[in-house]
């Protein structure tokens, strides 16, 4: 499936799930800065997008946790280490990671979770299923 | 009707304050599911009291401090009725006594009633509400007891303040969801709970609450009939006291 024939259905479901307004809803969009996702949000649109494409998404897959946890080697003073952004590249490989490390803020993560980075990531999941 | 087409769920829901609760509810249009664990008759008497009022109250029995009750119950509740609006974790024990004499068992039975059983029904119904109509209200039945604390009662006062400090936890995050989240914290109410108690010191007790006379259920009910009615549908991780003034801690002269 391509990128085109994805992305109107993750709109969809981000539109229902975070009641956002179909206009602000591009690829470039970011869940937390644009469009005033929460932390229970990222889950309901996990199980939205689990449903709508018959997937299943891992806990700490799409928006993986190790980071969050704290952990000194990939995370101090609240800037990412080498370590982190290694973590980060692996983990989230859809990432614009190239932009976040000239920063690696980790109030700043937020702004990784673009539309187009969900976009992507079904369409490997639903590539690896085929 | 004021709670017209809604479902409801309240635990402990037989006798006292539950009862009360299942009453006002099934009177105000809601479809009541209520749980009991041993007073068989009495529920099956509620249930027909209900439906000869026109309401609709269905008894399930169960026990709250058993882990697996609440997910059968309400599972039960959403294959009949399609969905759950309200909760009312109501059902709650006491085991009093000193503490150098109390037995872990009176700690645990406590504890696993009134607060894990108000956890496994909150998470019971989590899904449902959260993310399938992101709706509801929960209202969690508390006790003055937890911060006006009475000796004998280290476990259940625990359990209440427990109960205080979970509410407001989850208002927190079920808020974006427009689920409130809220407790209501009874004083001295006539039921079979405080029976003991008002056998002992009645009297006294009466002195010491402004209005000057001991609680009814229904003014209990009342204040969770508000708390699930659209006039509060801006209130939430609240505890609303119900004491008659009890908690005043005035010397009533």
């Amino acid at each position: 499936m391509t990128l085109d024939e994805i992305f109107p259905r993750v709109k969809t479901q981000l539109v229902d799930a975070l009641g956002a307004d179909e206009d602000d809803v591009k690829l470039t969009s970011r869940l937390q800065a644009d469009l005033n996702a929460e932390s229970i949000d990222f889950l309901d649109i996990v199980f939205r997008l689990e449903r709508e494409f018959g997937l299943k998404i891992d806990r700490n897959e799409l928006f993986p946790e190790s980071i969050f946890q704290g952990d000194p080697k990939l995370i101090q003073n609240g800037v990412l280490t080498a370590d982190g952004l290694d973590e980060l590249r692996t983990k989230m490989p859809y990432a614009d990671i190239a932009k976040f490390e000239k920063n690696p803020k980790f109030e700043l993560i937020g702004d990784l979770f673009t539309v187009e980075l969900i976009t992507k990531y079904i369409q490997s999941k639903l590539n690896q299923k085929v | 009707m004021l709670l017209k087409d809604q479902v409801a769920i309240v635990t402990g829901g037989s006798r006292g304050i539950g009862k009360a609760c299942v009453q006002i509810l099934a009177a105000s249009g809601a479809k009541v599911a209520f749980v009991y664990k041993g007073s068989e008759e009495a529920a099956k008497a509620l249930e027909v009291e209900i439906a000869a009022a026109g309401g609709v109250a269905k008894a399930i029995q169960g026990d709250v401090a058993e882990p697996a009750t609440a997910e059968r119950i309400v599972a039960a509740v959403l294959a009949d009725w399609g969905r759950v609006d309200i909760l009312v974790n109501n059902a709650g024990v006491i085991r009093d006594g000193l503490f150098v004499r109390m037995d872990a068992a009176d700690w645990h039975t406590v504890l696993n009633t009134n607060l894990n059983g108000t956890f496994s029904f909150c998470k019971a119904v989590s899904n449902q509400m959260v993310f399938k109509q992101r709706s509801g209200r929960i209202v969690n039945i508390s006790s003055v007891a937890a911060e006006h604390v009475n000796a004998g009662q280290t476990n259940y006062a625990a359990s209440k303040g427990a109960i205080n400090a979970f509410t407001r936890a989850l208002a927190v995050e079920f808020g974006s969801r427009n689920i409130t989240v809220n407790a209501v914290a009874p004083g001295f109410i006539e039921t079979d709970m405080s029976e003991a108690v008002r056998n002992k010191a009645g009297d006294i007790i009466k002195k010491m609450i402004p209005l000057k006379r001991l609680g009814k259920p229904d003014d209990i009910a009342n204040a969770v009939l508000f708390l699930c009615s659209p006039a509060a549908g801006y209130v939430t991780g609240q505890l609303i006291t119900v004491d008659g003034g009890l908690s005043l801690g005035a010397t009533v002269a």
